[in-house]
């Protein structure tokens, strides 16, 4: 008796919660389009930034790359990394607002995505830290701040952090989105 | 018979109170001596599991937080003077001459004292079985912490590797030929916060799992 009570009550409330299930499901699959686009910029602005003085003096060299900074390489290859797993990813989202009944794909999710989120963030922090360094330059140990030679380099490395953020926003988004439709089942 | 089917149902709903009001008759009393026996965590099926991962998640919020502190610790009272000085280098460390150790020291100190409040709530998610808006919060909350951490770690990193290698390019000295304590105190509070990161990751994934397995009743 109690269980024919209950089998009423949720074939009642079954097609909002699907409605909200494939909404939930849809805007999984927008942000992760947004983070793909997000991560790529910022590994590409960070990746062809190329700057040579016309003039050299005995303390500064003439030539700015990304790969001199060995930390802004890490940060390239993070969001490389990153862009690559949201790729790979895309078609199990589309999976899921097809079947909504998937359980063990989005526990999957989850977890790829936390990692992913910890690889991202670590690389944007890490690049923002040297970015700040070289802006500002540091007293006490004496480091010049080489913003003010190669001014297009730090502007470019400046800006592509600004996407490889975004991604990170995005990405906590995802996993909450994740949680939600986990939670509802 | 009616009462035999009526435990069928109540079964694996966290009811072991009725396991005992429905029986009536000798077996009674061999059921009501087994259900004491077997101990708390294992009481019936799929919620023992339950309290099981509730209990390691609680375990492992007391573990994410030494970490932390001794990170925020370490960092905060690290402080170097040399007794040589010469043109090009001041004669004196400290952390806030590095806003990313600023930084990572807040950091640290607020995921210390995040641990340590989010410890109630764990343990309300262990008691009641209904309380998942309390697991989704916890969710959420480890979810910006472990991000604030994961950052403030990486910051901290590109400092000490900085400080490590020195750059070529951009002229930039290695600090750490000169300053010894310092260097090697910036590098084990990066190791530790790093440790209560991962910590972190496994508690959010841990709560996502318990999540899903919690709604079946």
């Amino acid at each position: 008796m109690k269980e024919s009570v209950e089998h009423g009550e949720t074939s009642s409330k079954a097609p909002l919660s699907k409605g909200v299930s494939k909404g939930v499901s849809i805007l999984d699959v927008i942000l992760r389009f947004v983070a793909i686009i997000g991560a790529l910029a910022s590994a590409i602005a960070m990746g062809t930034t190329n700057q040579t003085l016309p003039f050299f003096t005995q303390f500064i060299r003439f030539k700015a790359q990304y790969n001199d900074l060995p930390t802004l390489t890490f940060f390239v290859v993070a969001n490389s990394i990153v862009c690559a797993y949201l790729i790979l990813s895309l078609p199990l989202s589309i999976v899921h607002v097809i079947r909504s009944r998937a359980k063990y794909s989005r526990l999957i999710l989850i977890f790829f995505d936390a990692a992913m989120l910890a690889l991202v963030t670590a690389g944007a922090s890490a690049a923002a830290a040297i970015v700040y360094l070289a802006h500002k330059g540091n007293v006490r140990a004496n480091w010049l701040a080489i913003c003010q030679q190669f001014d297009s380099f730090c502007e470019r490395i400046s800006g592509s952090l600004i996407g490889s953020f975004a991604t990170m926003v995005v990405l906590v988004l995802l996993i909450f989105l994740s949680a939600i439709a986990l939670a509802r089942r | 018979m009616s009462e035999n089917i009526a435990i069928h149902v109540n079964y694996g709903k966290a009811a072991s109170s009725s396991y005992d009001t429905t029986f009536a008759g000798s077996g009674a009393q061999h059921r009501k001596a087994s259900s004491r026996d077997v101990p708390f965590l294992l009481r019936s099926g799929g919620d023992g599991l339950r309290r099981c991962m509730g209990l390691i998640d609680f375990v492992l919020r007391v573990a994410a937080f030494g970490p932390t502190l001794a990170a925020a610790i370490s960092i905060g009272t690290s402080d170097e003077r040399l007794s040589v000085f010469t043109n090009f280098f001041q004669f004196r460390a400290r952390f806030d001459d590095f806003p990313a150790f600023t930084f990572f020291m807040v950091a640290n100190a607020i995921a210390a004292g995040y641990m340590v409040l989010s410890l109630p709530f764990s343990a309300a998610t262990i008691m009641s079985s209904k309380a998942t808006g309390v697991k989704l919060l916890l969710l959420v909350c480890d979810t910006i912490m472990a991000m604030l951490l994961t950052a403030a770690a990486a910051a901290a990193t590109a400092m000490v590797y900085v400080a490590h290698e020195g750059n070529l390019r951009a002229n930039w000295v290695p600090i750490c030929l000169q300053f010894h304590g310092f260097c090697q105190r910036t590098s084990g509070a990066v190791i530790a916060s790093f440790l209560a990161v991962f910590v972190l990751m496994i508690l959010i994934v841990m709560a996502a799992c318990t999540m899903r397995r919690h709604h079946r009743g």
